[in-house]
């Protein structure tokens, strides 16, 4: 094909001409090969200006075209569709900028002039280099995965689920309710008598738009708003190793949290002394209806010390108050001449009901006592002292049992998770959102939602609640029958001059590149490549080309800055 | 024209920062050396050490690359690629005894014009003061 370019210098009204020598622009430029036609105009953004252009690629049958005008990033576009309309390629189109970076810039006019001329002509030289690219569109994937089956991830996904809207639940371990599904009762104000965890997962079970994954994890995904791939792997007993591949629209990571360690600081004496338990542990005997002791004696008193590892951590975990609340009331209800001391560092009572709560277990007798922290829990005969320290007074008290309430931490994967998907994590090590206020749940990752205590402590009401700001999100953008345009200017690998070498995987923040095994080169993924052309660099073979910014069409504009 | 030297200075801008403070700097009327020519890539990232040493061999006085501020990169992390291409670039330049100063990396936002104003004043000043890469003349490719 015959090579016919157009180049359009714009005056931008005064702008461009005070600076800017026209007439010699064009007398330089005409002078190149494969220049057919150089014209001035003086507002080619304006409806005329468009008409304009669009007439003249089409009288002089052009098959390339330069824009000496603003910044790309003023017209660029605006230009490109003129191009398509006079039915072009929009991407044999190419903007030179000789306002914003020549003509206000330089003052002098022969300098602005003659740098100006050399833009232009590499804008020339470049565009001779230009592929025909084509904008794909692809229909939006409105399904969702949901990372995670505890109550977070059990509300995001039913108030998802429906009809046009297929709901991928992952749950590490072999079934849903995450730490929910494990609490004997919730707190009566919210309301003990209602199965809330089990009615949801009943809910979940018989919804046939979700699909839930137990012994799953998710091993790999890629992509953006609208166009995810993720590889899930199962990790049951038939099924171990079997991976899937799916797609979705958007994820939610609502791997929630996990209890500090209480090893983790010898003073607690947990696993060493018999009848010093966790909180979980306390509510599966709850849960059992089976308060005893080692020896299957009733406890006479007990101990329910709070705050354990929150000076470790420097946060408190919020809900482990109300737990104790829940505990003490509960040994006060059940077993009758029970001696119930709460041991804590400052009561967390936040909500509207908490009050009330506290002060019905002050009334059943329970005693509190504040402390700045525990020095030692040892055993003495038949008794365990906890020792602690008061405003530097120390002091012990001497009980039956001792129940720790753990804080609350980061769950084990969370920072592989992060890795996986590019995404930030607080100080203490939970995920982070985008904004607390003005983007709550939202990720720097378009597409990718956080929820519930995988952001941090908090009680089961804010974890659901906060599912439902994520479902809000979803639901606003992954809208049935919207379309994606995937990135053009994407990258390619060259099969013949790929060694294989897999250098520019790592390189790749998007996981766009993958290795093809069997033909032993790796792949870009258009459909999840971004164009940032990071790898391109990165190939000791040169095999990587990145569209729009080719090597050759950048090697142009350096020859014509350098000639 | 005057017999002072005047150099050639290529700038590789990426888009979304650097570019658009160049830009602002033009609206802003800051006064920017007429020696550099600006390069737009997508992403610091884009910048090929290849294009730096092609320029400085194709005879560039001296090479800018420019990009948004760590944690600022429009595609996460390519400026983070771009910081480990300048080390290495370094180190190319240190092996082969070529003039390190004739290279540099910058980072500038969006909006931060004056500094865009402000650096490249200062590195064409610095330029014309080495001189001439005298390296155009001693490699042949
Ligand atoms: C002892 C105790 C008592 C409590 N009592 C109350 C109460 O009475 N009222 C109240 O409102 N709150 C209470 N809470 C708080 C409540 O447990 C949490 O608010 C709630 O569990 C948070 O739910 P979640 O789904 O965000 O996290 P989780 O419950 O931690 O669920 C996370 C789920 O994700 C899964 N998961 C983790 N990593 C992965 C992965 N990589 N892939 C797949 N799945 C993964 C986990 O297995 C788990 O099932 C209590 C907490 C404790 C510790
Ligand atoms: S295209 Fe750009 S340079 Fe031309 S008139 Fe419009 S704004 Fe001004
Ligand atoms: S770096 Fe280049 S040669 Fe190596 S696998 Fe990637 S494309 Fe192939
Ligand atoms: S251009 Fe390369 S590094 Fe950038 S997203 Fe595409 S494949 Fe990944
Ligand atoms: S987009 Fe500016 S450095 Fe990556």
């Amino acid at each position: 094909m015959n090579k016919k370019i157009g180049v359009y210098v714009c005056e931008c009204g005064p702008n461009i001409p005070e600076r800017i020598d026209i007439d010699k622009v064009i007398e330089e430029l005409s002078s190149m090969g494969e220049v057919k036609t150089v014209k001035r105009y003086s507002l080619l953004c304006s409806n005329d200006g468009k008409k304009f252009l669009k007439e003249d690629i089409e009288k002089e049958e052009l098959t390339h075209v330069v824009v000496a005008a603003c910044s790309p990033k003023e017209h660029e576009n605006t230009f490109m569709k003129v191009c398509e309309e006079a039915g072009m390629n929009p991407y044999l189109f190419q903007m030179v900028n000789i306002r914003e970076q020549c003509a206000w810039m330089i003052p002098d006019k022969e300098e602005a002039t003659s740098k100006a001329i050399k833009y232009i002509k590499a804008g020339v030289h470049r565009v001779l280099f230009h592929d025909p690219l084509k904008q794909k569109e692809l229909e939006i994937n409105v399904d969702v995965l949901v990372i995670g089956g505890g109550i977070s991830g059990i509300e995001a996904s039913l108030s998802l689920a429906g009809p046009n809207r297929k709901i991928h639940l992952v749950e590490k371990t072999d079934s849903l309710g995450g730490m929910a599904g494990k609490l004997s009762q919730i707190l009566p104000h919210q309301g003990s008598k209602i199965k809330l965890v089990k009615e949801k997962i009943e809910q979940v079970e018989n919804n046939e738009n979700i699909h839930v994954y137990t012994s799953s994890d998710v091993k790999e995904v890629r992509g953006f708003l609208g166009n995810f791939e993720a590889v899930v792997k199962s990790n049951q007993e038939n099924k171990e190793g079997i991976e899937e591949e799916i797609k979705v629209g958007a994820v939610v990571l609502a791997t929630g949290f996990e209890m500090f360690d209480l090893k983790e600081n010898p003073v607690y004496g947990y696993g060493e002394i018999e009848n010093v338990v966790s909180a979980l542990e306390f509510e599966e005997m709850i849960h059992s209806e089976k308060i005893e002791l080692k020896n299957g004696k009733k406890p006479k008193s007990v101990a329910l010390v709070h705050c354990a590892g929150r000076k470790e951590k420097g946060y408190c975990s919020k809900v482990c108050c109300l737990y104790t609340l829940k505990f003490a009331h509960y040994l006060k209800d059940n077993l009758p001449d029970v001696d119930v001391k709460e041991l804590y560092m400052d009561l967390c009572l936040p909500h509207k009901q908490d009050q009330s709560y506290f002060d019905q277990a002050k009334e059943k007798g329970v005693e509190f006592i504040r402390m700045d922290e525990v020095e030692k829990i040892k055993k003495s005969g038949d008794k365990i002292e906890v020792e602690y320290r008061n405003n530097d007074k120390a002091d012990k008290v001497s009980v039956d049992m001792v129940v720790i309430a753990p804080a609350m931490v980061p769950s084990q994967d969370t920072s592989h998770l992060a890795e996986l998907l590019n995404l930030p994590l607080d100080k203490s090590g939970f995920f982070k959102e985008l904004h607390e206020m003005l983007d709550p749940v939202a990720t720097p990752m378009e597409g990718v939602y956080i929820t519930g205590c995988a952001l941090g402590p908090r009680n089961i009401p804010e974890s659901m609640t906060q599912s439902h700001a994520t479902s809000g999100k979803i639901l606003s953008s992954l809208i049935p029958g919207r379309k994606v345009k995937p990135e053009v200017k994407v990258s390619e690998i060259k099969e013949d001059l790929c060694t294989g070498c897999q250098t520019c995987l790592s390189v790749c923040f998007y996981g766009a590149i993958s290795y093809d095994p069997f033909k032993g080169v790796s792949v870009v993924n258009e459909a999840i490549c971004r164009g940032c052309g990071s790898c391109v660099g990165s190939c000791p073979s040169g095999a990587i080309r990145s569209k729009h910014f080719t090597y050759y069409q950048l090697y142009q504009e350096v020859m014509e800055a350098l000639r | 024209m005057n017999d002072k030297f005047t150099p050639n200075i290529i700038g590789f801008l990426c888009n979304w920062c650097s570019y658009t403070g160049a830009d602002l700097a033009g609206t802003s009327r800051m006064k920017i050396p007429p020696s550099l020519k600006t390069i737009r890539v997508m992403c610091s990232g884009r910048i090929d050490p290849l294009f730096v040493l092609e320029s400085f061999i194709k005879g560039a006085d001296g090479v800018m690359m420019m990009g948004c501020h760590p944690g600022d990169c429009h595609y996460q992390k390519g400026n983070y690629n771009a910081r480990r291409r300048y080390v290495m670039l370094n180190s190319i330049f240190d092996t082969l005894g070529l003039e390190k100063k004739r290279i540099g990396l910058w980072w500038v936002s969006a909006s931060e014009a004056t500094r865009f104003a402000k650096v490249t004043n200062e590195y064409t000043k610095e330029i014309e003061k080495l001189g001439p890469n005298p390296t155009s003349k001693e490699i042949f490719l």
